[in-house]
C-alpha cells in the first residue's frame, strides 16, 4: 500500500518536502516533536500504572 | 514489505523503552529537584521572615513543607518533608509524612508515636535511594524551624511486603519496641528500580537541640 520496499520512515522521508538538507532538519524537527509529546503526556500518564514506583506501605 | 514496516515497529517500541527508562531514570529527577528547591527556598524563606517570634506547633505551615530531614548516611543534603505520601507530593522529590492508613505523630507534637516518612527509591528525585546504606546507630536529623530532632536507627527491615502496615504502629512491634517512645520510620521500596518490597528504617529520638541564630547545625551532621 504505497509503503514501498523501504518501510514506513522511507515513506515519511519520501514524502518531506524540499531537499536532503531540509528533509533532515524537518526529520529531526519531527523526532524531537514526537520525544517531547513523550516525555510531557505519555509517560507521565504511563508510568503510575507500572509497577516500578510504589514506595509506601498500605492495605489496598 | 509488510515485514519491514513491522521492523520499523519493533525497532521504535524498543527506543520508545529505552526514552522511557531515560524518562523515569533522569528526566524525573530533574523536574522532582526542580520542585523541591523551590519548595524548599519557600520553607527557608518563610522561617527567615519569622512571623513574628512564633514557634511552637502553632505556627507550623504545612502546605510548604514542615522541615527537612538529614541523613549523612545517605549522601543526599538535605530532604523536605511534607504532608501525605500521595504520588502527587512524592513525585515533587521530597519525602512526604504519612497519613493514610497510619497518621505518622509529628515530632513537632511533642507526643509519642511513629513519624513515618516515605520517598521514592528511583526518579522522581530518588531521595531514599541510599536506604540501604543506613545501618544501626546512624543519626536521622529532623530540622524545624526552631529545633533539631536527632534520631538513631536502631533496626532495619530490608525487605517486607507492601502490605504491612503495622510497621508503621506508633509503637512499631516489628522493630523490637514494646514501649510507646518518640520513633522515626522511613520507608520507600526495593529492590531498586522495582516495587516488589518495602524497606524499612526505624530509629528513635535521643536529643532535641534548639536552633540557634546561626543555625549551627548539631554533631551529628558536621
Amino acid at each position: 500500500m504505497g509503503y514501498g520496499r523501504d518501510g514506513m520512515y522511507g515513506w515519511i522521508w519520501r514524502h518531506l518536502p524540499g531537499n536532503a538538507w531540509i528533509k533532515a532538519l524537518t526529520s529531526i524537527v519531527l523526532v524531537l516533536a514526537v520525544v517531547y509529546v513523550l516525555f510531557q503526556y505519555v509517560f507521565p500518564w504511563a508510568e503510575p500504572l507500572l509497577p516500578f514506583n510504589d514506595v509506601t506501605v498500605d492495605n489496598s | 514489505m509488510t515485514v519491514s514496516v513491522l521492523g520499523e515497529l519493533l525497532i521504535t517500541a524498543g527506543l520508545v523503552l529505552g526514552l522511557f527508562v531515560v524518562y523515569s531514570l533522569w528526566w524525573t529527577n530533574v523536574i522532582a529537584d526542580r520542585a523541591a528547591n523551590r519548595q524548599a527556598d519557600k520553607v527557608r524563606d518563610h522561617w527567615a521572615q519569622g512571623d513574628g517570634g512564633t514557634g511552637g506547633p502553632g505556627a507550623l505551615d504545612t502546605k510548604d513543607g514542615i522541615g527537612f530531614l538529614h541523613v549523612p548516611a545517605m549522601k543526599n543534603g538535605e530532604v523536605l518533608v511534607e504532608k501525605g505520601t500521595s504520588t502527587k507530593v512524592l513525585n515533587d522529590g521530597v519525602a512526604g509524612y504519612y497519613t493514610d492508613p497510619v497518621k505518622a505523630v509529628l515530632p513537632t507534637s511533642g507526643k509519642e508515636g511513629n513519624f513515618s516518612l516515605a520517598a521514592h527509591r528511583d526518579g522522581h528525585g530518588a531521595k531514599f535511594h541510599n536506604i540501604d546504606k543506613l545501618k544501626k546507630g546512624d543519626p536521622i536529623v529532623f530540622e524545624t524551624k526552631d529545633k533539631w530532632y536527632v534520631y538513631k536507627v536502631y533496626a532495619v527491615l530490608p525487605e517486607t511486603s507492601k502490605y504491612n502496615v503495622d510497621v508503621l504502629a506508633q509503637v512499631p512491634k516489628e522493630s523490637g519496641k514494646k514501649k510507646p517512645g518518640h520513633y522515626i520510620t522511613l520507608t520507600t521500596c526495593t529492590p531498586v528500580f522495582t516495587s516488589r518490597y518495602r524497606y524499612v528504617v526505624w530509629g528513635e529520638l535521643v536529643r532535641v537541640d534548639q536552633v540557634d541564630s546561626e543555625r549551627t547545625e548539631p554533631a551529628e551532621l558536621r
